[in-house]
């Protein structure tokens, strides 16, 4: 074949594979034909045609760069998703062919609409765990740790899981973020005998207190008040100056860590602090002294 | 393994397209799609990439009639071809009952498509599939281009190179033009529920 027969075909094969999309073989043509117009510059009287093949080549290195670059994964349209949800679960039991779907739009990339499908299918005790080991999953997958975290405490102030459940989660979430080396500690699930961090609305009506001395002579001795006023989480106790060793066991920022709390509705223990201590000067319970107790958890 | 519900009496049966990028399986599911209009029983749906390229899988459903008083329902999926989607892949294998191997018939494909069957003959060990065993029809696509000058394999060639062992019923196909497509669906419909048939014991 001769050298411009040759260059034509090079050329022809070249903008065919192009339109193939095979960019790899295009580019080799392209410059396979490059080289033989150099080296036959005295035959080739088309002397624009050199830099029209440079042209070609650094559009196709643009176009495969442009490949290389695009995204692995991409949210797909509601009509791919469903193919994807429904024709890659196959499963035979319903709880399981519906996570399998999610699953698969999970593993598909499409984190976004696995996370509602998961989310919905929460409500399935049987599979609630799986279901929230997946979502966990979407979360880190998108990179979205803070709102996996947001997630999990969602949960643990929610009634959808035990607290051994929660723990297991916690475990779980937790061990991704180390091996992710996210320096993010998880709080510990409330177990039930946890107490609660309490707000001035939440305390009931208290009409007595049960402290129970925490050291010294008299430590595990329990001690009833009644209480005298009560204002939100901040109860009021008046302790006779006899009673010495409490009086000087309670002073102000001292923490109760047992504390019994009774109301007319029912009995509670909890933590509090000393917040006020005061001799009364003066009526009828001259000498006694005021405790103020902040309720700190029930 | 196809899906048979007995209440609905229905048999759904998947046959995947495999085979390198650019070889011609989306062109394959779009000219059935345009063709075959009286089977086809819902939208193609694409999942594509920038450039044109598959990103998961093409999927185009098709009803082709009666079996045992059965509704055969086919499905039909496309691979992404590029190396770098093999885990995508081997999703859409599974559970697979039929495969169409296209093989591009340009020359500079060659190891392209000894590798794309390489790819496949794993991915089916990886199911506990063999290619050996598995209803497979091989296409040898892009035969128009000979008319312009562009160097593709001989039948012989291709033959020889992918078809040597497997011994699996070949078509020559342009599937831009729609040649040979109709025949090598027919064929892997045909094989696939021959199988199916000797699996359920019919």
């Amino acid at each position: 074949m001769d050298v411009k027969e040759r260059i034509k075909s090079l050329l022809q094969q070249a903008d065919i594979y192009q339109a193939q999309g095979l960019l790899n073989e295009a580019k080799d043509r392209y410059m396979q034909a490059g080289q033989i117009i150099k080296q036959h510059e005295d035959v080739i009287r088309n002397k624009s045609l050199l830099s029209s093949i440079a042209a070609k080549v650094r559009a196709i290195n643009d176009d495969m760069k442009r490949l290389e670059e695009s995204p692995l994964l991409r949210e797909m349209p509601e009509q791919v998703q469903e193919v994807i949800r429904t024709k890659f679960s196959f499963s035979k039991d319903d709880n399981l062919k519906d996570m399998e779907g999610a699953i698969a739009l999970a593993k598909f990339g499409q984190y976004k609409r696995a996370l509602r499908e998961f989310n919905e299918l929460l409500s399935r005790e049987d599979i609630r765990m799986d279901v929230a080991k997946n979502i966990f999953r979407c979360h880190m997958a998108m990179d979205l740790i803070e709102d996996a975290a947001v997630q999990y405490e969602q949960w643990m102030n929610g009634n959808l899981f035990s607290v051994g459940q929660l723990g297991k989660l916690r475990f779980f979430l937790q061990n991704i973020l180390e091996k992710k080396g996210i320096d993010r500690q998880l709080p510990m699930p409330d177990d039930p005998g946890r107490e609660k961090e309490v707000t001035q609305e939440e305390i009931l009506d208290i009409s007595s207190v049960g402290i129970t001395i925490s050291e010294g002579v008299k430590k595990g001795e329990t001690i009833e008040y009644d209480v005298s006023f009560q204002s939100g989480n901040v109860i009021n106790i008046l302790i006779s100056s006899t009673d010495k060793y409490l009086l000087e066991h309670l002073d102000v920022g001292i923490t109760l860590d047992q504390v019994q709390f009774y109301s007319p509705m029912a009995m509670f223990n909890g933590k509090a602090v000393v917040s006020a201590k005061s001799k009364i000067e003066s009526g009828p319970k001259q000498g006694y002294y005021s405790l103020d107790i902040k309720i700190k958890s029930i | 393994m196809a899906n048979i519900n007995l209440k609905d009496r229905e048999i759904e049966c998947k046959i995947v397209y495999y085979g390198p990028g650019r070889c011609g399986k989306t062109t394959n599911l779009e000219y059935i799609f345009k063709t075959f209009r009286k089977q086809v029983t819902g939208d193609m749906v694409c999942a594509k990439t920038e450039g044109d390229r598959t990103l998961f899988f093409d999927f185009l459903p098709m009803g082709v009639g009666k079996v045992k008083g059965f509704d055969v329902r086919i499905q039909l999926y496309t691979v992404p071809g590029q190396v770098k989607y093999a885990s995508t892949r081997k999703m859409v294998l599974r559970e697979v009952d039929g495969l169409v191997f296209v093989a591009d018939s340009l020359e500079v494909r060659r190891e392209k498509n000894a590798l794309s069957l390489k790819d496949l003959h794993q991915n089916l060990k990886e199911y506990g599939l063999s290619i050996m065993k598995i209803p497979l029809i091989l296409q040898y696509n892009k035969r128009d281009l000979a008319e312009q000058n562009i160097p593709i394999m001989s039948i012989e060639q291709m033959e020889k190179d992918l078809n040597r062992q497997l011994k699996a019923p070949s078509f020559p196909a342009s599937a831009v033009i729609g040649t040979g497509v109709g025949e090598t669906l027919k064929a892997i419909i045909k094989l696939t529920l021959q199988s199916m048939k000797q699996k359920m014991g019919w």
